[in-house]
């Protein structure tokens, strides 16, 4: 009798029942939209991460059956994949990280509009430099300022950090040693991460550069440019104060390992240092005698943007937590612990800000870079950069050249972006 | 039509997987394709339009630095090296390991490790280990052996050999398991015959051990030149993504930069069934040459 029914079902049919049954089971797994949880992605560091996470908690106990997922990301990775979920119609309800994800973001129409989410009072609390605006909406509001670059030094080693170019050369002769005579340094005066562009603009800057026009258009084949980076190969081949190779991991280990007196590092470092044993001083970049221009590193706010994809009815709780993280009581316990500059005006003349040391001099820092562009074509300048820059200290390329190739590069990928 | 009642119970067990098939493989497979033949990029990522076979043309045509061909040139170097030595080592160590020796599970756990550790742990500590003036390879090579330090990863020729070393070191296991495995299925009684018979270790060797782990071998190298083509893991990171100026990079790895470093999907996608097609064309013809899918026995 069983028989006789299969035998009356088309096979077809019966694998497109099955197919249709499987898809049904499929999706009864996939998880609802829950309006008491909110995901946040990020790409905070561990130190960071500890503090949010016992923010969230926080304010888990005082809204019981409200439920926040905080997931890390690395930075490439979270902007891919916000791309990727929030054009699906899916991602985080949260996404932090630094200003320039902005521009591509907005471009894509992944992010919201923020500013008729909150009051004008409330917003302007912040300071302005906070409150990332990109053609004429708010779509980002930090909770750190500066992810800026600045001299960090080895008080145990250095008592007075050098204020111009001629300064660092010498006090960075004085600090690179070669101890046991074998034509090896054992402590470097100073270094970096010279691998990555970003730690070149002070440079550039310094030298009267910068890397594109009020119009987004690239302004790399300028004397700034040139200049920056004969100084640096100055620095490596001329005064040898620096590492002849060195990326970000090198030059992070020399630092915490006592054998170089400077590093230039942004202030998500610090913590670290403290970490590692080192106690650390914060200077400004250096004056440049020749322009008497201030190396200015980029500065930029980091902090949340919201899906375009959260619902109304959601919106509600996305911003309450938003609020909430963005607090002052909770920014001032970020300052606190990781040396981060708050972005709630008021909290500047809290005594901890005004007084501690490292916060004062990551101002003055803040106050003397220049702002990071938030446009997407900043993506390709740093591609563009990248190249040449690594060319010249390869010893490939002379500057001249290496400026000239990082124009034409940076135009033809803006193009290529933009096609 | 019998044949498809009396699997009818295949049909259900298959189902949910065929589903799963459908969503993970087929599915992205085909939204590649269209994609391929589209303008998407940054500026038109939710607008996007098919545009017939433009990005195909950029693939072959546009000049990057490297252009294509140069980093195809790449890609072969790079597998065709690491697969070699994978196999080499590989199977060596399996010949090492089938004898009698004593401590067999020591080494043969010390000999997998490599395959054990997560490739990320593995890149950036060769990276570190390939630095110029800290690294511990430059410093074995100055103090130990008196030869000059050498650049490695800031010379392009140099940093893709770094990127080989680091591949060959990670990959060996692989084929090494393999053919141990192989080794082992060969009946014991050929050998014997052979020794019967006079035959030297080489002649073992040559006819014995080497046609009869070649069925497994043969399935194991086209996978091992499948994965080495598309991996992505240790050129990204032990280069830093390119490093230096953009001359160390895979096609798989300028597909990468090219779909999420500069949102260019559509040219991304192209490349990708570009080289999708290379590897089917290779492995096509690389299965029929060896005649890989006949018996051994």
């Amino acid at each position: 009798m069983k028989k006789n029914i299969i035998h009356r079902v088309s096979p077809i049919v019966y694998f497109g029942s099955m197919l249709l049954l499987s898809i049904m089971v499929f999706l009864s797994c996939s998880r609802s939209v829950d309006i008491n949880r909110v995901v946040i992605w990020h790409q905070m560091r561990v130190d960071e991460r500890v503090i949010l996470e016992a923010q969230l908690k926080k304010y888990m106990e005082l809204h019981p059956g409200i439920h926040i997922e905080a997931i890390y990301k690395e930075t490439e990775e979270l902007r891919s994949g916000f791309i990727i979920a929030a054009i699906a119609g899916q991602g985080p309800d949260l996404v932090y990280g630094p200003s320039d994800q902005i521009g591509p973001f907005q471009v894509m129409n992944i992010i919201k509009p923020m500013e008729s989410l909150f009051t004008k009072d409330w917003l302007d609390s912040f300071n302005p430099k906070g409150i990332t605006w990109y053609k004429g909406h708010l779509y980002q509001i930090a909770d750190k300022l500066g992810n800026h670059l600045t001299l960090v030094y080895n008080k145990k080693l250095l008592q007075k950090p050098p204020e111009t170019d001629i300064e660092l050369i010498e006090t960075g002769k004085r600090l690179t040693v070669d101890s046991n005579g074998d034509g090896k340094f054992e402590q470097y005066g100073l270094v970096w991460n010279y691998t990555e562009p970003f730690f070149f603009i002070p440079f550039m800057t310094g030298f009267g550069g910068w890397v594109m026009d009020e119009e987004g258009n690239p302004t790399l084949d300028n004397p700034g440019v040139v200049d920056g980076l004969n100084f640096i190969k100055d620095l490596r081949d001329k005064y040898k104060i620096i590492p002849k190779e060195a990326d970000y991991n090198i030059a992070d280990a020399l630092f915490k390992d006592g054998k170089a007196a400077m590093i230039i590092n942004g202030d998500w470092s610090w913590a670290g240092y403290k970490k590692a044993g080192i106690e650390i001083g914060i200077a400004p970049l250096l004056k440049i005698i020749k322009t008497g221009l201030w190396c200015a590193p980029m500065v930029s706010p980091k902090g949340f943007s919201i899906n375009v994809n959260v619902r109304k009815e959601k919106e509600k709780l996305v911003i309450d937590v938003l609020k909430f993280l963005l607090a002052p009581e909770n920014q001032l316990e970020t300052a606190k612990q990781l040396n981060t500059m708050p972005t709630w005006k008021a909290l500047y003349d809290d005594p901890f800000i005004k007084n501690d040391e490292i916060l004062m001099n990551s101002q003055i820092q803040i106050d003397r870079g220049k702002p990071m562009p938030v446009v997407p074509e900043l993506r390709a300048i740093w591609d563009a950069m990248r190249p040449s820059y690594q060319a010249v200290l390869g010893g490939v390329k002379t500057p001249e050249q290496a400026a000239k190739d990082m124009q034409v590069l940076a135009k033809r990928k803006i193009a290529e972006m933009n096609e | 039509m019998n044949r498809l009642y009396k699997n009818i119970f295949i049909f259900t067990f298959v189902a949910p997987a065929f589903l799963v098939l459908i969503g993970v493989v087929f599915y992205p497979f085909i939204y590649n394709v269209v994609i391929s033949f589209s303008n998407m990029n940054l500026r038109h990522i939710q607008d996007w339009q098919m545009v017939g076979p433009v990005q195909y043309v950029k693939v072959f045509t546009e000049p990057t630095e490297p252009n294509f061909y140069v980093i195809f040139l790449k890609t072969i170097i790079w597998t065709f090296v690491n697969v070699f030595f994978h196999v080499v080592l590989g199977v060596f160590l399996a010949l090492l390991l089938n004898q009698k020796i004593k401590g067999k599970g020591i080494y043969r756990t010390l000999l997998i490790l490599p395959w054990a550790i997560p490739q990320y742990i593995v890149a950036l500590t060769w990276r570190g280990m390939f630095n110029y003036e800290y690294g511990s390879i430059n410093i074995v090579l100055t103090r130990y052996l008196h030869l000059p330090a050498v650049e490695w990863l800031k010379n392009p020729t140099e940093a893709f050999l770094a990127c080989i070393l680091t591949n060959i070191w990670l990959g060996f296991p692989f084929m090494m398991v393999v053919a141990l495995g192989a080794l082992q299925s060969i009946p014991h009684e050929l050998y014997e015959a052979a020794d019967i018979d006079g035959a030297s270790w080489y002649h073992k060797l040559k006819n014995i051990t080497i046609p009869l782990i070649k069925p497994v071998m043969i399935p194991a190298i086209t996978l091992g030149i499948v994965w080495t083509f598309n991996s992505l893991n240790i050129v990204w990171l032990v280069s830093n993504g390119g490093e230096p100026s953009d001359n160390t990079h895979i096609l798989v790895s300028f597909v990468y930069k090219a779909a999420f470093n500069l949102y260019r999907y559509g040219y991304a996608a192209a490349l990708s069934i570009v080289i999708f097609f290379i590897l089917l064309i290779f492995s096509l013809s690389f299965m029929k040459k060896t005649k890989a899918t006949e018996a051994a026995y």
